[in-house]
């Protein structure tokens, strides 16, 4: 750390020169957005009849707690979140251990891997609902193919849901594995040529070598997953629109559809509101552990 | 011996199902995209003549490339300016120690968890009252909500790790600091730049809540207008694909070229 440059009185100090502008912007796209939402959260605002705008207290906190649509959606949301974290975890993890190696084209097949993490989200998704198509698709062809009846995937409630969690595992796997991969290869080769020649077997060096050494990496990627799978949107909206009926229909979703189908700005903001707690509170472990400038 | 080769073969082959299991869905909206309509609709997804009838009609569209222009005006003007302001700021924290620097850090890192929907609403609001929906100049203010706190925090460690006598014997020399940055700092730093715009310019390209929320016509981002294609009755599988597969062609490059810097890219100065 430089200590040049202390903060003059006077405003002529050159940390004001170099900070300000990114404060302003922040303030102006961040901050104040904010502010702004936690402000209508306390009215009542429907956006077209202005009539009934009106300080309300908190009527719209209250009522979250009241709606039995958020209470799904958040436990939607829960089940998605454990379920296909975890799921991405292992696979990850396992596909960490076994590209670990070196063979020919093993380079290329790890960096192909990771092409689904940057794919457009949604794309991802509409590519999903078009695999899916009864009739069409490329995965409801497979299904039938191998002696499946025919289905709507996407028109049924419980299958509609496992399909957007298996679209997330699909785009997600493999940034666990990323890291957990990065991770391993700062593993000293040492460490597990003593364990071999002590007769260690596969399970014995997973778990005395590899899971205590890459518990750090391990947790910094889940909550990083866990900031990102609480927010998700995009993927879902193009790929159920939140059906069938309620079905799919997670936290962002709810939200959403709360502010720009029924218009209902202020409960909408409040909901937003807790969702910017509730992933503030996880990011703080996340940045508490990262903190090191 | 020779179980040795057999375990060995038995784990390559392995490796190449799990990537081709991966790649499938990339796979489908890439041959998708080289059908006919008719094809898509037809029982047998993996027999075609491949055509280019899709790719001629989405450039014979003025909304694909109308979005595909926005895209590329608000990702690379989003991500320019972001760049500048984010790099000023990354250098502060870096470089100074002044009152309420480790709060202000912390805040900038922190508002990269904010949800974007929870900002949506009261974004959509401002720039309705100030007459901006529908413009591109919201857009590219709204991606600057994620793009500087994330390229303020991707900077620090390249900042960082670059020694001090470099401005030290520039300053001695009778620079002042703002020259010191901009002449001597930022030429060392290139390659953390460079990191730090791709990802933002990948974040903005392939953002779509804001692009939903805050455009209807005029100024739609490429992934609205794909999403378009869904229509109200039958969708266009076929110029869905094309357009998708050109909004790819972009993504593949980055990641395949930048494959060194992903992971400081992807967790944005969050070590493991």
């Amino acid at each position: 750390m430089a200590t040049k440059g202390r903060k003059r009185i006077g405003g002529k100090s050159p940390v004001l020169y170099f900070i300000l502008p990114a404060l302003i912007l922040v303030g102006v796209v961040l901050v104040y957005p904010i502010l702004y939402a936690i402000g209508i959260s306390f009215f009542n605002w429907p956006l077209v009849d202005e009539a009934s705008r009106g300080f309300i207290g908190i009527s719209n906190y209250v009522s979250i707690f009241q709606d039995a649509e958020f209470w799904n959606s958040l436990f939607l949301q829960m089940g998605f979140i454990f379920i296909a974290i975890p799921i991405e975890l292992i696979i990850g993890f396992f596909v960490a251990i076994l590209l670990n190696r070196e063979f020919k084209g093993v380079g290329l097949i790890r960096s192909l891997l990771l092409l689904p993490i940057f794919v457009l989200p949604v794309l991802s998704g509409l590519t999903w609902r078009l695999m899916l198509q009864p009739g069409y698709g490329a995965i409801s062809f497979l299904l039938t193919t191998l002696g499946f009846p025919e289905t709507a995937l996407l028109a049924n409630p419980g299958t509609a849901y496992a399909a957007v969690i298996i679209q997330d595992i699909w785009r997600m796997w493999p940034f666990m594995f990323m890291f957990i991969y990065s991770g391993l290869i700062n593993i000293p080769n040492s460490l597990i040529e003593a364990a071999n020649l002590d007769g260690a077997r596969f399970w014995d060096k997973v778990i005395k070598i590899i899971i205590p050494l890459l518990r750090p990496t391990i947790t910094t990627a889940l909550l990083l997953r866990l900031i990102d799978a609480l927010r998700i949107f995009s993927e879902v909206f193009v790929m159920t629109g939140g059906g069938p009926g309620n079905s799919t229909t997670l936290l962002s979703l709810y939200i959403h559809k709360q502010a720009f189908r029924y218009f209902n700005i202020g409960y909408a903001s409040a909901m937003g509101v807790v969702l910017i707690i509730i992933s503030l509170i996880i990011a703080n472990f996340l940045v508490r552990r990262n903190m090191e400038y | 011996m020779k179980k040795r080769n057999f375990k060995k073969n038995f784990l390559i082959i392995l490796s190449i199902i799990i990537l081709i299991i991966e790649l499938f869905p990339i796979a489908i909206i890439i041959m998708n995209s080289f059908k006919r309509d008719i094809d898509i609709w037809s029982a047998n997804p993996f027999s075609f003549k491949p055509t280019l009838d899709s790719y001629k009609k989405i450039f014979q569209r003025n909304d694909v490339l109308l979005g595909i222009r926005n895209s590329l005006i608000v990702s690379i003007l989003s991500t320019s300016f972001s760049l500048i302001v984010g790099s000023m700021a990354s250098y502060a924290i870096a470089r100074f120690k002044f009152r309420y620097s480790k709060a202000l850090s912390y805040s900038f890192l922190i508002s990269r968890m904010i949800p974007q929907i929870s900002l949506s609403i009261p974004l959509f609001m401002m720039f309705r009252s100030l007459g901006l929906t529908d413009t591109l100049i919201a857009l590219i203010f709204a991606h600057m909500s994620f793009n500087i706190p994330y390229i303020i925090w991707v900077l620090l460690p390249f900042f960082s790790s670059v020694p001090l006598e470099y401005e030290e014997a520039a300053l001695v020399d009778g620079c002042n600091r703002k020259m010191v940055f901009w002449r001597i700092f930022l030429p060392l730093v290139r390659p953390g730049l460079v990191v730090a715009a791709v990802f933002a310019f990948i974040m903005s390209w392939n953002e779509f809540l804001y692009a939903l929320v805050l455009t209807s016509s005029q100024a739609k981002t490429a992934p609205v207008v794909i999403n378009g294609f869904m229509g109200q009755y039958a969708p266009q599988w076929g110029q869905l694909a094309a357009a998708g597969t050109f909004m790819l062609i972009p993504i593949f490059v980055i990641t395949l070229a930048f494959q060194r810097f992903l992971i400081g890219g992807i967790s944005g100065g969050i070590k493991g």
